[in-house]
């Protein structure tokens, strides 16, 4: 058998790939916690119309491992390093599409009933983007010690979010209206959710190296 | 290396035979132990621990000059047909050992039937490769071989397209419906094991396929060995998988494990093609 080089640079370019397209979900985080902490509305339609473009990198990233796995047909890890590929494009645009919710939420937000939750929720987002960030640099660099601390920074994003709807239960119609109350938790509960993403992305580059199956969670 | 062997265990009773093996629930076929062969000078195979298992398709794959199929051949002695072959170690079929120089050869080659890589019918017609065999061992009646060739020929999934021309040369068929008479052949003898060398390596994608079909219905009854080249095919259609390395079994396993993750690197650089 002849050694499958072109084969190999290949699944070296999925790779490449799917950086790219973690890096264009990284720069929308980034801009949506700007435009939050500014309550920039303008910046929050530009992230809802750019959405499309991440969708076709994911069905992009698709393309390119079908047809890689029915010309090439790989095994072992070399099947998992496409299976991952697939696996992480998919999270990465339903992070894409939760930071779409955020923007339309906070789009109908006013800045007085913002103002003082903006401080925990930026917290929240930028732990969550920190967490998104880690696990690419974890997938690129295929490693394992830094994905398995994803977890730790997960259990942060999560006791953030029980103190904000904690809080937010506390509050009566005197003070904020509900609809408003409801944007706030649904806001809070998507950049939970960016987390829980992040977490996933790290189980698969666990999964990518051993071939396991590993809840970080 | 990580031989199935050492992961469960085999253990045979007073009278030779195997007994239940009590964590797949399967009997023995071929226990092969600390297997050496040498051919003059040339070590071919080194300490080759292998248990083989009834009733399953266990696929031997490596690059060319691994030993492979010097290891299949070894399992119906057709390899001691070499004059400079020297051997030690033990290689055990139902119990017994087949090394044993007490072992008569003719019972273990119609115990243990074998396809080779290019279809090789007799120049005679497709009834009487089939019936060669059992003539052999003395069966003369009509009615009794007819029903052995229909069978046979059923058997190897071939008899609707040969049963208008039975008395027709052999040769007249395509390679791979040669391929499958000679599988036919084999079953005429009701083997207990069918050893492939390459057994599709000569067919077009059509045949080959067939010829994967068949096997897979031919484990129901048979225990089959075959040494591949492709390793498609093995992942396709074996049970378990031993990767065989410069004379060694670099790693034995369910074949899902070998090609999903196996446990030692130069396996898995090897089916993801990264030498050979």
């Amino acid at each position: 058998m002849a050694i499958r080089e072109s084969f190999h640079s290949q699944l070296d370019s999925v790779k490449d790939h799917l950086l790219e397209m973690g890096t264009r979900v990284e720069g929308v985080i980034d801009q949506m916690i700007l435009a939050f902490a500014s309550s920039d509305t303008g910046n929050m339609e530009r992230i809802i119309q750019d959405d499309y473009l991440i969708n076709q990198l994911e069905v992009g990233m698709h393309d390119q491992v079908t047809r890689l796995i029915s010309r090439q047909q790989p095994v072992a890890t070399d099947l998992r390093k496409l299976i991952v590929a697939l696996k992480i494009s998919s999270d990465l645009e339903r992070v894409a599409d939760l930071v779409v919710d955020i923007a339309k939420q906070s789009k109908r937000m006013k800045k007085d009933s913002l103002l003082p939750y903006q401080v925990k929720i930026v917290a929240m987002f930028t732990i969550a983007q920190e967490m998104i960030h880690k696990s690419l640099l974890s997938y690129r660099k295929t490693d394992l010690m830094l994905a398995q601390k994803i977890a730790t920074m997960d259990d942060k994003v999560d006791s953030l979010y029980g103190e904000l709807i904690r809080e937010l239960f506390k509050l009566n119609e005197d003070h904020i209206e509900i609809d408003q109350i409801t944007q706030l938790a649904f806001i809070g509960r998507y950049i939970e959710r960016i987390a829980d993403y992040a977490t996933n992305l790290a189980e698969w580059v666990v999964y990518e190296v051993n071939g396991k199956h590993f809840d970080l969670n | 290396m990580m031989a199935l062997s050492q992961k469960v265990n085999v253990e045979y009773n007073q009278n030779g035979g195997s007994v239940e093996n009590p964590v797949l629930d399967k009997k023995v076929v071929y226990d092969t132990k600390d297997l050496n062969l040498w051919y003059g000078k040339d070590h071919a195979l080194k300490n080759i621990n292998l248990a083989i298992y009834e009733k399953e398709v266990t696929a031997i794959i490596g690059p060319s000059g691994c030993g492979k199929s010097t290891y299949i051949k070894t399992l119906n002695r057709m390899v001691q047909l070499v004059p400079s072959v020297r051997i030690s170690g033990e290689i055990s079929y139902r119990g017994k050992s087949i090394l044993d120089k007490s072992y008569q050869v003719e019972d273990l080659r119609t115990r243990v039937g074998m396809v080779f890589q290019k279809p090789n019918p007799f120049p005679k017609s497709i009834y009487d490769n089939v019936a060669y065999g059992p003539r052999i061992h003395g069966i003369k009646n009509k009615k009794i071989l007819d029903q052995i060739v229909e069978k046979s020929l059923r058997g190897a999934a071939i008899w609707d397209e040969v049963k208008e021309r039975l008395h027709e040369n052999a040769y007249g068929l395509s390679g791979g419906q040669q391929q499958r008479l000679c599988i036919a052949r084999c079953l005429a003898i009701e083997p207990d094991v069918i050893l492939m060398d390459e057994p599709t390596s000569a067919l077009d994608p059509k045949s080959t396929l067939k010829v994967e079909e068949l096997i897979q219905e031919l484990k129901k009854e048979y225990s089959i060995i075959i040494v591949t080249h492709n390793m498609q095919q093995a992942a396709r259609i074996s049970d378990k998988t031993a990767f065989f390395l410069n004379g060694e079994v670099v790693e034995y396993d369910q074949t899902d494990v070998i090609f999903s993750n196996p446990s030692d690197k130069r396996t898995e650089d090897y089916i993801t093609g990264r030498f050979g």
